[in-house]
């Protein structure tokens, strides 16, 4: 015998606590900070799995109400700099905040010298997320061929390498060999290779800069500092 | 009964009473000064052109770079100590350079919250890196015809920009540059324009706060430049007595209060002379 349907105030009920069971759940991944992975733009960089966000994202001075007056009033013209919404810009302060250190071939601070205006230009080499974009899953974002844009003139006195000059490899273009041999930012205790054929190769270090193993060794002279901010 | 008009007419003015009402409280929600504005970036107030910032900041720089070169370095070498571009090498028992001590001040400063620059380059380095190219070539071109400091904008990334000249205060810098293997040029001599020492800051009218504040940073940064130093000394396997004595007594080395004391009643005549007629 058929089973005569359920009153319509069950439905109600049933549909309320179904619904009111979504809407916590929704209301969970916003803010339990547990599920703030779940809203980020993508995947952690390299090294930055135990990073919570607000690690690097900020919240912007003042309320809602605050930051949209000041947006409005500097579009207008009446407040001369304009003001965050939501959060702060991430930049080169929370990167450094862990990442600054004493001895840095390429510190990032160096590229807002005047003379480095065409690096700057060509690859935003005075941000630290020009390489190193966030939320790619990988160690670094940049092609590896940037040095061409600072060291075209490369002509060095005494020629460390042994089978080939610097100024040949620079003239062949031979860009993307550079990291075969040096480490950018020079935060590893190791010597350069002195001879080219012993270079790691191209595919050893886009593994490297997509987050894989490191060619240089795991000697490192400045270890990022954690929980820096 | 109402005219056909009228009937037509209602509705529009109802729909216009409803959006000029949703404008008005949007107005009032925007420009209403309740909550107070966020502090504007911008300097407001009473405020100093930064070049004479830059000059004051230049002076204790250059104040410093001959104490360190005539009280540590030259007068070191003569007791014993030795100072060397790898000094920061594990098994190099050396200190810092001039060029290399200012290059820790630097970093030192960028360690800190101020947005003071502080760079070192020459059109003749012995390291290629710190050649001048470009706009700061040719300002640098103009302080050698000149021997004036340089004042420009780095206008892409909105940063003010001063140049001095970094002149050669001791014979001893004079034959290192001329002796070392990979010097472009060897035949400086004293009182030559070596390179030039540039600064940068992202504002071009500071107030007395933030001047003050910029001094202090610098002055807290050579104190950490010369903590480096001490601290490698510290690994020397015979290390120099660290006290109240200069290395001019023998191997000695000052301590950081009594050095930074030598450095301050050096530079604070001056840069308090500056201070007292800034706003004129």
């Amino acid at each position: 015998m058929p089973q005569p349907p359920p009153p319509e105030r069950t439905i109600k009920i049933v549909s309320y606590a179904i619904g009111a069971l979504l809407a916590l759940s929704a209301l969970a991944v916003l803010v339990l900070p547990q599920f703030e992975r779940v809203y980020a733009k993508g995947p952690p960089n390299t090294g930055h799995q135990t990073l919570a966000c607000a690690d690097c994202h900020t919240e912007a001075a003042g309320t809602v109400r605050q930051q949209l007056q000041a947006k409005l009033q500097y579009w207008v013209g009446n407040r001369a700099t304009d003001a965050s919404f939501g959060h702060e810009t991430v930049g080169n302060a929370q990167c450094t905040a862990c990442h600054l250190r004493d001895v840095d071939n390429h510190p990032v601070h160096r590229f807002l010298e005047p003379r480095f205006a065409g690096a700057r230009a060509a690859l935003g080499a005075h941000l630290c997320v020009s390489c190193h974009r966030e939320h790619k899953g990988v160690r670094v974002t940049m092609i590896p061929i940037a040095c061409s844009n600072c060291h075209q003139d490369l002509d060095i006195k005494n020629e460390p390498i042994v089978d080939i000059s610097h100024k040949q490899l620079v003239k062949r273009q031979a860009w993307s060999t550079c990291l075969g041999c040096h480490d950018f930012h020079g935060n590893h205790r190791r010597a350069a290779q002195v001879q080219f054929k012993e270079a790691y190769s191209e595919s050893t270090i886009m593994e490297y800069l997509a987050g894989g193993p490191s060619p240089y060794g795991r000697d490192i002279k400045f270890l990022a500092k954690k929980g820096a901010r | 009964m109402l005219s056909r008009s009228t009937s037509s007419r209602i509705p529009y003015a109802g729909t216009a009473a409803i959006w000029g009402g949703v404008f008005v409280l949007t107005a009032i929600y925007l420009f209403a000064s309740r909550p107070a504005p966020l502090a504007d970036g911008q300097t407001a107030g009473r405020t100093i052109p930064i070049e004479k910032v830059f000059r004051i900041v230049a002076a204790e720089n250059s104040s410093m770079r001959t104490l360190w070169t005539a009280e540590i370095v030259a007068a070191g070498e003569n007791s014993g100590l030795k100072f060397d571009e790898k000094w920061r090498e594990k098994e190099v028992a050396a200190g810092p350079l001039p060029a290399l001590f200012l290059r820790e001040a630097a970093t030192a400063i960028r360690k800190t919250q101020v947005p003071l620059g502080l760079f070192l380059g020459s059109d003749y380095p012995i390291n290629q890196s710190n050649m001048f190219t470009g706009t700061q070539a040719e300002y640098f071109r103009k302080m050698r015809e000149t021997g004036e400091p340089q004042f420009f904008p780095a206008a892409d990334i909105g940063q003010q920009t001063a140049m001095f000249a970094d002149i050669i205060v001791a014979q001893g810098c004079a034959n290192c540059h001329n002796e070392h293997p990979k010097s472009p040029k060897t035949d400086w001599k004293m009182n030559d324009i070596m390179g030039a020492t540039t600064w940068s800051y992202p504002k071009d009218k500071v107030t007395l706060e933030e001047t003050l504040q910029m001094i202090a940073t610098l002055r807290d940064s050579f104190g950490t430049a010369y903590d480096t130093y001490l601290a490698k000394v510290a690994t020397f396997e015979r290390q120099p007595e660290i006290g109240e004595r200069w290395p001019r007594d023998g191997y000695y080395l000052p301590t950081r209060q009594v050095f930074l004391s030598e450095f301050e009643r050096r530079a604070s005549p001056d840069t308090v002379d500056h201070l007292i007629h800034i706003f004129n």
